[in-house]
Protein backbone atom coordinates (compact mmCIF):
# COMPACT_ATOMS: atom_id res chain seq x y z
CA UNK A 1 0.00 0.00 0.00
CA UNK A 2 1.50 3.25 -0.96
CA UNK A 3 -0.91 5.65 -0.17
CA UNK A 4 0.28 7.11 3.04
CA UNK A 5 1.54 9.99 1.89
CA UNK A 6 -1.30 12.05 0.77
CA UNK A 7 -1.52 15.31 2.63
CA UNK A 8 -5.27 16.20 1.54
CA UNK A 9 -7.81 14.25 3.58
CA UNK A 10 -10.07 12.23 0.99
CA UNK A 11 -13.55 13.56 -0.14
CA UNK A 12 -16.40 10.60 0.14
CA UNK A 13 -19.06 12.46 -0.98
CA UNK A 14 -21.24 15.97 -0.27
CA UNK A 15 -23.83 16.86 2.00
CA UNK A 16 -25.36 20.24 0.22
CA UNK A 17 -22.35 21.91 -0.50
CA UNK A 18 -19.86 20.01 2.68
CA UNK A 19 -17.58 17.81 1.35
CA UNK A 20 -17.81 14.69 3.57
CA UNK A 21 -13.87 14.33 3.96
CA UNK A 22 -12.89 10.44 5.87
CA UNK A 23 -11.36 12.82 8.34
CA UNK A 24 -14.53 14.48 9.24
CA UNK A 25 -16.42 11.26 9.12
CA UNK A 26 -13.97 10.20 11.83
CA UNK A 27 -14.59 13.18 14.11
CA UNK A 28 -17.81 12.85 14.18
CA UNK A 29 -17.44 9.09 15.02
CA UNK A 30 -14.82 10.15 17.92
CA UNK A 31 -17.56 13.11 18.56
CA UNK A 32 -20.86 10.23 18.63
CA UNK A 33 -18.08 8.17 20.90
CA UNK A 34 -17.39 10.71 23.51
CA UNK A 35 -21.28 11.37 23.90
CA UNK A 36 -22.32 7.38 24.49
CA UNK A 37 -19.62 7.40 26.88
CA UNK A 38 -20.36 10.60 28.55
CA UNK A 39 -24.00 9.73 28.78
CA UNK A 40 -22.99 5.74 30.05
CA UNK A 41 -20.45 7.61 32.68
CA UNK A 42 -23.23 10.05 34.07
CA UNK A 43 -26.11 8.12 33.72
CA UNK A 44 -26.72 7.48 37.18
CA UNK A 45 -24.37 9.50 39.62
CA UNK A 46 -23.72 7.87 42.78
CA UNK A 47 -21.99 9.40 45.72
CA UNK A 48 -20.00 5.74 45.87
CA UNK A 49 -18.50 5.86 42.28
CA UNK A 50 -18.23 2.37 40.35
CA UNK A 51 -16.72 1.35 36.72
CA UNK A 52 -17.25 4.23 33.87
CA UNK A 53 -18.11 7.09 36.85
CA UNK A 54 -15.37 6.12 38.69
CA UNK A 55 -12.88 6.27 35.61
CA UNK A 56 -14.29 9.58 34.25
CA UNK A 57 -14.19 10.76 37.53
CA UNK A 58 -10.18 10.33 37.51
CA UNK A 59 -9.83 11.73 34.42
CA UNK A 60 -11.85 14.78 34.81
CA UNK A 61 -10.27 15.85 38.72
CA UNK A 62 -6.82 15.18 37.27
CA UNK A 63 -7.40 17.58 34.76
CA UNK A 64 -9.47 20.15 36.99
CA UNK A 65 -7.06 19.84 39.21
CA UNK A 66 -3.98 21.00 36.31
CA UNK A 67 -5.88 23.57 34.98
CA UNK A 68 -6.78 25.05 38.13
CA UNK A 69 -2.81 25.09 39.23
CA UNK A 70 -2.48 26.97 36.01
CA UNK A 71 -5.69 28.97 35.87
CA UNK A 72 -6.46 29.78 39.63
CA UNK A 73 -9.31 31.44 40.00
CA UNK A 74 -10.75 31.29 36.00
CA UNK A 75 -10.63 27.46 36.41
CA UNK A 76 -14.53 27.11 35.90
CA UNK A 77 -14.58 29.35 32.86
CA UNK A 78 -11.41 27.77 30.91
CA UNK A 79 -11.29 24.23 31.91
CA UNK A 80 -14.56 22.99 29.79
CA UNK A 81 -12.62 24.23 26.69
CA UNK A 82 -9.28 23.37 27.61
CA UNK A 83 -10.31 19.76 28.59
CA UNK A 84 -12.60 19.73 25.51
CA UNK A 85 -9.26 19.57 23.49
CA UNK A 86 -7.75 17.23 25.15
CA UNK A 87 -10.77 14.69 25.44
CA UNK A 88 -11.46 15.81 21.80
CA UNK A 89 -7.84 15.39 20.45
CA UNK A 90 -7.00 12.11 22.51
CA UNK A 91 -9.56 9.92 21.46
CA UNK A 92 -8.84 11.04 17.53
CA UNK A 93 -5.72 10.14 17.72
CA UNK A 94 -5.96 6.70 19.77
CA UNK A 95 -9.24 6.01 17.62
CA UNK A 96 -6.69 6.86 14.76
CA UNK A 97 -4.13 3.39 15.90
CA UNK A 98 -7.12 0.96 15.20
CA UNK A 99 -7.18 -1.39 12.96
CA UNK A 100 -9.28 -0.53 9.50
CA UNK A 101 -7.93 3.10 9.16
CA UNK A 102 -6.80 3.62 5.95
CA UNK A 103 -6.96 0.23 5.27
CA UNK A 104 -10.71 -0.02 4.29
CA UNK A 105 -11.20 1.66 1.12
CA UNK A 106 -14.51 2.64 -0.46
CA UNK A 107 -14.01 3.45 -4.15
CA UNK A 108 -10.77 3.50 -3.97
CA UNK A 109 -10.59 6.07 -1.09
CA UNK A 110 -9.94 4.97 2.56
CA UNK A 111 -13.15 5.32 4.62
CA UNK A 112 -11.28 6.14 8.14
CA UNK A 113 -8.46 8.64 8.18
CA UNK A 114 -7.06 9.67 11.80
CA UNK A 115 -9.04 13.16 12.11
CA UNK A 116 -5.41 14.68 12.89
CA UNK A 117 -3.20 13.95 9.66
CA UNK A 118 -5.99 16.18 7.73
CA UNK A 119 -4.58 20.00 8.49
CA UNK A 120 -8.34 21.40 8.19
CA UNK A 121 -9.00 19.86 11.58
CA UNK A 122 -6.43 20.58 13.59
CA UNK A 123 -6.09 24.22 11.81
CA UNK A 124 -9.94 24.64 12.84
CA UNK A 125 -9.32 23.31 16.32
CA UNK A 126 -5.82 26.07 16.45
CA UNK A 127 -8.22 29.00 15.15
CA UNK A 128 -11.35 28.00 17.97
CA UNK A 129 -8.56 27.92 20.30
CA UNK A 130 -7.39 31.41 19.42
CA UNK A 131 -10.24 33.25 18.92
CA UNK A 132 -11.69 31.73 21.99
CA UNK A 133 -9.07 32.87 23.88
CA UNK A 134 -9.08 36.55 22.35
CA UNK A 135 -12.50 36.34 23.44
CA UNK A 136 -12.13 35.63 27.27
CA UNK A 137 -9.44 38.29 27.13
CA UNK A 138 -11.70 40.70 26.40
CA UNK A 139 -14.02 39.59 28.39
CA UNK A 140 -11.34 39.44 31.61
CA UNK A 141 -9.67 42.95 31.09
CA UNK A 142 -12.55 44.95 29.25
CA UNK A 143 -11.84 46.17 25.48
CA UNK A 144 -9.56 48.84 26.41
CA UNK A 145 -7.04 47.04 27.99
CA UNK A 146 -7.34 44.61 25.64
CA UNK A 147 -6.47 46.60 22.96
CA UNK A 148 -3.85 48.36 25.06
CA UNK A 149 -1.75 44.88 24.64
CA UNK A 150 -1.28 45.51 20.64
CA UNK A 151 -1.81 49.08 19.90
CA UNK A 152 -0.04 52.36 22.15
CA UNK A 153 1.47 55.81 21.33
CA UNK A 154 5.06 54.71 22.55
CA UNK A 155 6.80 53.51 19.42
CA UNK A 156 8.61 51.23 21.47
CA UNK A 157 5.72 49.50 22.95
CA UNK A 158 3.99 49.89 19.20
CA UNK A 159 6.82 47.85 18.25
CA UNK A 160 6.34 45.60 20.80
CA UNK A 161 2.18 44.98 20.30
CA UNK A 162 3.09 44.40 16.10
CA UNK A 163 5.48 41.94 17.79
CA UNK A 164 2.50 40.10 19.50
CA UNK A 165 0.24 39.99 17.29
CA UNK A 166 2.59 38.21 14.92
CA UNK A 167 2.88 35.71 17.37
CA UNK A 168 -0.52 35.07 17.93
CA UNK A 169 -0.58 33.59 14.09
CA UNK A 170 2.84 32.02 15.04
CA UNK A 171 0.55 30.43 17.74
CA UNK A 172 -1.90 29.30 15.35
CA UNK A 173 0.71 28.02 12.93
CA UNK A 174 2.85 25.99 15.53
CA UNK A 175 -0.29 24.61 17.10
CA UNK A 176 -1.89 23.06 14.11
CA UNK A 177 1.27 22.03 12.10
CA UNK A 178 2.47 20.26 15.44
CA UNK A 179 -0.35 18.00 16.04
CA UNK A 180 -0.57 17.74 12.37
CA UNK A 181 2.85 17.00 11.83
CA UNK A 182 2.91 14.56 14.98
CA UNK A 183 -0.49 12.62 13.59
CA UNK A 184 0.42 12.74 9.89
CA UNK A 185 3.66 11.29 10.51
CA UNK A 186 2.65 8.63 12.86
CA UNK A 187 0.50 7.53 9.69
CA UNK A 188 3.31 7.68 7.83
CA UNK A 189 5.65 5.92 9.91
CA UNK A 190 2.83 2.84 10.76
CA UNK A 191 1.92 2.57 6.84
CA UNK A 192 5.49 2.09 5.69
CA UNK A 193 6.61 -0.27 8.69
CA UNK A 194 3.45 -2.43 7.63
CA UNK A 195 4.84 -2.02 4.41
CA UNK A 196 7.93 -3.09 4.97
CA UNK A 197 6.48 -6.37 7.54
CA UNK A 198 3.17 -6.48 8.76
CA UNK A 199 3.68 -8.72 11.81
CA UNK A 200 5.19 -7.78 15.31
CA UNK A 201 7.43 -5.15 13.22
CA UNK A 202 4.70 -2.30 14.04
CA UNK A 203 3.65 -2.73 17.29
CA UNK A 204 6.88 -0.50 18.92
CA UNK A 205 5.74 2.02 16.65
CA UNK A 206 2.08 1.55 17.59
CA UNK A 207 3.01 1.99 21.91
CA UNK A 208 5.38 5.32 20.41
CA UNK A 209 1.87 6.35 18.75
CA UNK A 210 0.05 5.90 21.75
CA UNK A 211 2.28 7.89 23.76
CA UNK A 212 2.86 10.53 20.77
CA UNK A 213 -1.53 10.82 20.55
CA UNK A 214 -1.28 11.13 24.26
CA UNK A 215 1.58 13.91 24.20
CA UNK A 216 -0.19 15.86 21.71
CA UNK A 217 -3.73 16.17 23.15
CA UNK A 218 -1.57 17.89 26.34
CA UNK A 219 0.66 19.96 24.27
CA UNK A 220 -2.60 21.37 22.41
CA UNK A 221 -4.30 21.37 26.15
CA UNK A 222 -1.95 22.82 28.11
CA UNK A 223 -0.88 25.75 25.35
CA UNK A 224 -3.93 27.12 24.82
CA UNK A 225 -4.51 26.61 28.85
CA UNK A 226 -1.37 29.00 28.63
CA UNK A 227 -2.11 31.06 25.99
CA UNK A 228 -5.55 31.94 27.84
CA UNK A 229 -4.07 32.65 30.68
CA UNK A 230 -1.51 34.94 29.80
CA UNK A 231 -4.19 36.50 27.79
CA UNK A 232 -6.43 37.64 30.60
CA UNK A 233 -3.77 38.72 32.52
CA UNK A 234 -3.35 42.38 33.62
CA UNK A 235 -0.30 42.80 31.98
CA UNK A 236 2.00 45.45 34.21
CA UNK A 237 4.45 46.26 31.45
CA UNK A 238 3.44 49.60 30.96
CA UNK A 239 4.01 51.26 34.20
CA UNK B 1 0.38 31.02 0.64
CA UNK B 2 -2.59 29.87 -0.77
CA UNK B 3 -0.47 27.21 -2.90
CA UNK B 4 0.49 25.72 0.43
CA UNK B 5 -2.94 25.64 2.17
CA UNK B 6 -4.86 24.15 -1.26
CA UNK B 7 -2.12 21.67 -1.11
CA UNK B 8 -2.70 20.74 2.43
CA UNK B 9 -6.40 20.41 1.04
CA UNK B 10 -7.55 23.22 3.18
CA UNK B 11 -11.40 24.29 2.82
CA UNK B 12 -12.80 26.83 4.68
CA UNK B 13 -16.30 25.49 4.88
CA UNK B 14 -13.89 22.21 6.47
CA UNK B 15 -12.70 24.81 8.70
CA UNK B 16 -15.95 25.46 10.17
CA UNK B 17 -17.52 22.18 10.06
CA UNK B 18 -14.54 21.12 12.61
CA UNK B 19 -15.10 24.81 14.72
CA UNK B 20 -18.79 23.48 14.88
CA UNK B 21 -17.94 19.64 15.96
CA UNK B 22 -16.29 21.58 18.82
CA UNK B 23 -18.76 23.75 19.75
CA UNK B 24 -21.16 20.78 19.50
CA UNK B 25 -18.70 18.74 21.83
CA UNK B 26 -18.06 21.18 24.12
CA UNK B 27 -21.88 21.38 24.39
CA UNK B 28 -22.57 17.85 25.29
CA UNK B 29 -19.29 17.44 27.10
CA UNK B 30 -20.33 20.34 29.17
CA UNK B 31 -23.75 19.00 29.75
CA UNK B 32 -23.12 15.34 30.21
CA UNK B 33 -19.74 14.90 31.41
CA UNK B 34 -18.19 17.98 32.97
CA UNK B 35 -21.14 19.09 34.83
CA UNK B 36 -22.56 16.33 36.42
CA UNK B 37 -18.85 14.94 37.16
CA UNK B 38 -17.74 17.96 38.53
CA UNK B 39 -20.85 18.60 40.84
CA UNK B 40 -20.71 15.34 42.36
CA UNK B 41 -17.12 15.60 43.10
CA UNK B 42 -18.13 18.74 45.19
CA UNK B 43 -21.40 17.24 47.07
CA UNK B 44 -18.73 13.90 47.95
CA UNK B 45 -16.33 17.09 49.19
CA UNK B 46 -18.94 18.26 51.37
CA UNK B 47 -20.38 15.02 52.47
CA UNK B 48 -16.83 14.10 53.47
CA UNK B 49 -16.16 17.29 55.16
CA UNK B 50 -19.88 17.08 57.04
CA UNK B 51 -18.96 13.55 58.45
CA UNK B 52 -15.94 14.44 59.49
CA UNK B 53 -17.08 17.08 61.37
CA UNK B 54 -19.80 14.98 62.80
CA UNK B 55 -16.92 12.34 64.02
CA UNK B 56 -15.43 14.95 65.61
CA UNK B 57 -18.89 16.65 67.69
CA UNK B 58 -19.47 12.20 68.43
CA UNK B 59 -16.29 12.04 69.40
CA UNK B 60 -16.53 14.68 71.91
CA UNK B 61 -19.69 14.06 73.21
CA UNK B 62 -18.39 10.66 73.98
CA UNK B 63 -15.93 11.97 75.98
CA UNK B 64 -18.42 14.53 77.85
CA UNK B 65 -20.73 11.19 78.36
CA UNK B 66 -17.90 8.86 79.59
CA UNK B 67 -16.70 11.93 82.39
CA UNK B 68 -20.71 11.84 83.40
CA UNK B 69 -20.82 8.40 83.61
CA UNK B 70 -17.32 8.28 85.77
CA UNK B 71 -18.87 11.06 87.94
CA UNK B 72 -22.07 9.13 87.99
CA UNK B 73 -20.17 6.13 88.97
CA UNK B 74 -18.14 7.51 91.40
CA UNK B 75 -20.89 9.27 93.45
CA UNK B 76 -22.67 5.66 93.61
CA UNK B 77 -19.50 4.44 94.97
CA UNK B 78 -19.63 6.98 97.70
CA UNK B 79 -23.42 6.48 98.35
CA UNK B 80 -22.69 2.45 98.43
CA UNK B 81 -20.00 3.31 101.22
CA UNK B 82 -22.48 5.37 103.26
CA UNK B 83 -24.78 3.06 102.89
CA UNK B 84 -22.52 0.27 104.25
CA UNK B 85 -21.16 2.54 107.06
CA UNK B 86 -24.36 3.27 108.05
CA UNK B 87 -25.27 -0.35 107.87
CA UNK B 88 -22.54 -1.16 109.93
CA UNK B 89 -23.63 0.92 112.56
CA UNK B 90 -27.21 0.43 113.05
CA UNK B 91 -25.74 -3.25 112.60
CA UNK B 92 -23.48 -2.52 115.63
CA UNK B 93 -25.73 -0.10 117.70
CA UNK B 94 -28.62 -3.61 117.38
CA UNK B 95 -25.97 -5.80 118.77
CA UNK B 96 -25.09 -3.63 121.31
CA UNK B 97 -28.78 -2.92 122.44
CA UNK B 98 -29.81 -6.74 121.86
CA UNK B 99 -26.74 -7.40 124.38
CA UNK B 100 -28.05 -4.87 126.82
CA UNK B 101 -31.58 -6.61 126.58
CA UNK B 102 -30.40 -9.77 127.37
CA UNK B 103 -28.37 -8.78 129.96
CA UNK B 104 -30.91 -7.18 131.44
CA UNK B 105 -33.29 -10.48 131.27
CA UNK B 106 -30.60 -12.45 132.71
CA UNK B 107 -30.48 -9.89 135.19
CA UNK B 108 -33.97 -9.98 135.85
CA UNK B 109 -33.77 -14.03 135.84
CA UNK B 110 -30.97 -14.13 138.84
CA UNK B 111 -33.26 -11.86 141.04
CA UNK B 112 -36.41 -13.82 140.05
CA UNK B 113 -34.76 -16.82 140.87
CA UNK B 114 -32.63 -15.54 143.62
CA UNK B 115 -36.27 -14.78 145.29
CA UNK B 116 -37.98 -18.05 144.56
CA UNK B 117 -34.67 -19.69 146.38
CA UNK B 118 -35.17 -17.27 149.45
CA UNK B 119 -38.89 -18.00 149.23
CA UNK B 120 -38.14 -21.51 149.17
CA UNK B 121 -35.90 -21.48 152.06
CA UNK B 122 -38.13 -19.74 154.17
CA UNK B 123 -40.89 -22.07 153.15
CA UNK B 124 -38.70 -24.89 154.31
CA UNK B 125 -37.09 -23.08 157.35
CA UNK B 126 -40.88 -22.97 158.42
CA UNK B 127 -41.57 -26.77 157.58
CA UNK B 128 -38.32 -27.71 159.75
CA UNK B 129 -39.19 -25.75 162.43
CA UNK B 130 -43.24 -27.13 162.42
CA UNK B 131 -41.61 -30.80 162.29
CA UNK B 132 -38.95 -29.83 164.97
CA UNK B 133 -41.95 -28.86 166.92
CA UNK B 134 -43.41 -32.07 166.51
CA UNK B 135 -40.66 -33.75 167.28
CA UNK B 136 -39.98 -31.82 170.65
CA UNK B 137 -43.43 -32.68 171.38
CA UNK B 138 -43.50 -36.08 170.69
CA UNK B 139 -40.13 -36.94 172.44
CA UNK B 140 -41.67 -34.71 175.69
CA UNK B 141 -44.52 -36.68 175.52
CA UNK B 142 -42.56 -40.28 175.34
CA UNK B 143 -40.20 -38.42 177.82
CA UNK B 144 -43.12 -37.12 180.48
CA UNK B 145 -45.53 -39.21 179.69
CA UNK B 146 -48.17 -36.83 179.78
CA UNK B 147 -50.33 -35.39 177.15
CA UNK B 148 -49.44 -31.86 175.82
CA UNK B 149 -52.54 -29.36 176.19
CA UNK B 150 -52.74 -26.78 173.77
CA UNK B 151 -51.43 -24.23 176.13
CA UNK B 152 -48.10 -26.19 176.87
CA UNK B 153 -47.69 -26.90 173.36
CA UNK B 154 -47.10 -23.03 172.46
CA UNK B 155 -44.98 -22.66 175.36
CA UNK B 156 -42.86 -25.18 174.85
CA UNK B 157 -42.60 -23.99 170.93
CA UNK B 158 -41.79 -20.91 171.66
CA UNK B 159 -38.97 -22.11 174.05
CA UNK B 160 -37.35 -24.60 171.92
CA UNK B 161 -37.64 -22.31 169.09
CA UNK B 162 -36.01 -19.57 171.31
CA UNK B 163 -33.40 -22.28 172.11
CA UNK B 164 -33.04 -23.22 168.60
CA UNK B 165 -32.44 -19.19 166.76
Amino acid sequence: MEHGIVLKPEVLGYIGFLPVTNTLLVSWIVMFILLVVSIFATWRLKLVPSGLQNFMEMIIEGGYNIVSDIAGNRTKVFFPFVFTFFLYIIFANWIGLLPGFTTITFHGEPILRSMSSDLNMTLGLALLSAVVTHIFAIKYLGLWDYLKRWVSFNPIFLFVGVLEIVAEFTKLLSLSFRLFGNIFAGEVVLATIAGIFAFVLPLPFYFLEIVVGFVQAAVFMMLTLVFMVLLTEKHEAEH
Amino acid sequence: MEKILSEFGVQPVLLAAQVVNFLILLFILKKFLYGPILKVLQKRKDVIAESLRNAEEIEKKLKVANEEADKIIAKALEEAKKILDDSNKTGAQILADTNTAAEEILQKAKEESSKFIEFERIKLNQEVRENIGRLVFVAFEKITGKILTEEDKKKLTEKSLKNLS
